[in-house]
């Protein structure tokens, strides 16, 4: 029988992330301005599967998705312990820049999804000259907590099936149920306090606040676009963000939370005019 | 209004694996009306319609008549399509022990969202 290959490829390599050695996984497709997609709290980057299979994309983008250390395939960094984990910004920050610089990536453009969408807001006040342009799906410049997170990472509550209905209701009762499933699926698979450890970057230590005044779209365009149903970043939330920063924001129809996962085709119609005009 | 949880034990059968050591009693408030439901080995084995004059349950989820008919339409308006959405928006209040509610959060969502309208529901 004759399989239908994709055109990805994974790698693992080793990067010193704040001089700590982390042996990272990532996966790649196509050729041309680098693309580097990241994935959101507590899931992989099995997330950005439709754009590492789009042949439009794949003409002029190198897709490139790594998994957090911690997340997917990527490994926990050395000595260390269940319940241990919590992102900070710093850290957030240096594992980005830690990827780009070791794949030698010059002014890739990035995007990112939920506190991928938070963090490239920080890479704008602090990098803007090091990419070409910065994508925020579902960006908001803080939130604050709605849910006790701690139901996250109990021992009398299995981690795989509370992270996976918290990420189910994010989604939009109209995206496809395959491709919700599979998106609610990475949830399940997380490692026990990662979701949790990831929310303690979202909710807490990389709210922006003031600082996103600081974000000059001249030195770096910005692009902001976030799904109707999403209820942790909404629309309303990064329409205010696009105001402060002075841009336009697209509010996305008949997606959730996690647009590129939980219905690509949609997402899709979306993104390619945004990565035509960055071409 | 959640009279007919009990209706669709039936058609559910593969929500019921996903609560399959789940036992416990819960109530649902539109603020003006009270809903009692047991549940036994995932399966909805009695509603009962208030008033109550001492009702015993593990935990409340109260929202308002019009909140509840929203979250219930065959295809819910973002911000009414989900249980935590609802309590995000502070129109949903989860009360008492939640341990039952969070250790089976997608099989709540799912049991609740079983109410909405569907092809099939129609025809039956």
């Amino acid at each position: 029988m004759k399989i239908e290959k994709e055109p990805i490829t994974g790698n693992y390599g080793k990067f010193e992330i704040d001089g700590v050695k982390h042996r990272i996984y990532w996966e790649e497709a196509g050729e041309g301005i680098p693309l580097v997609c990241l994935h959101t709290a507590g899931s992989d980057g099995r997330q950005y599967r439709a754009l590492l299979n789009d042949k439009k994309i794949l003409k002029k983008y190198r897709v490139i998705v790594f998994d957090m250390p911690w997340h997917g395939k990527s490994s926990p960094p050395e000595n260390s312990q269940v319940g241990h984990y919590k992102l900070s910004t710093e850290s957030y920050i240096s594992q980005i820049m830690s990827f780009i610089d070791g794949l030698e990536l010059v002014k890739p453009v990035v995007m990112g999804c939920s506190i991928g969408g938070r963090i490239i807001l920080h890479l704008a006040i602090h990098f803007p000259e090091k990419f070409k342009a910065l994508i925020g799906l579902q960006s908001a410049g803080h939130l604050d907590p709605y849910y006790d997170i701690s139901w996250l990472h109990r021992q009398d509550v299995h981690g795989g099936e509370v992270c996976g209905g918290i990420a189910y209701g994010l989604m939009a009762p109209t995206s496809p149920e395959n491709d919700k499933f599979e998106t609610m699926w990475h949830y399940m698979q997380g490692g026990p306090g990662i979701f949790k450890g990831d929310l303690f970057f979202y909710k807490f230590d990389g709210n922006i606040g003031t600082e996103i005044k600081k974000i000059n779209n001249s030195k770096c365009p910005i692009f902001l676009l976030t799904g109707e149903y999403d209820y942790s970043a909404t629309p309303e939330e990064t329409k205010s963000l696009a105001d402060t920063i002075g841009i336009e924001m697209v509010k996305m129809k008949n997606v959730g939370h996690f647009p590129m996962s939980e219905n690509p085709e949609e997402f899709l119609k979306y993104l390619h005019p945004v990565l035509e005009k960055i071409n | 209004m959640f009279k007919s949880l009990i209706e669709k034990n039936e058609r559910r059968s593969q929500l019921s694996i996903m609560a399959q050591y789940l036992n416990t009693c819960f109530m649902i408030s539109t603020v003006d009306d009270e809903y009692l439901i047991s549940i036994e080995k995932g399966n909805v084995t009695n509603v009962e319609e208030g008033p109550f004059v001492m009702p015993s349950y593990i935990f409340k989820l109260t929202a308002s008549k019009n909140e509840w008919l929203k979250f219930l339409q065959s295809t819910p308006q973002p911000g009414s399509h989900d249980i935590i959405a609802m309590l995000r928006r502070k129109v949903l209040k989860f009360e008492g022990d939640l341990h039952p509610l969070m250790s089976h959060l997608l099989y709540f969502k799912l049991l609740l969202a079983s109410l909405r309208p569907t092809e099939s529901n129609r025809e039956n």
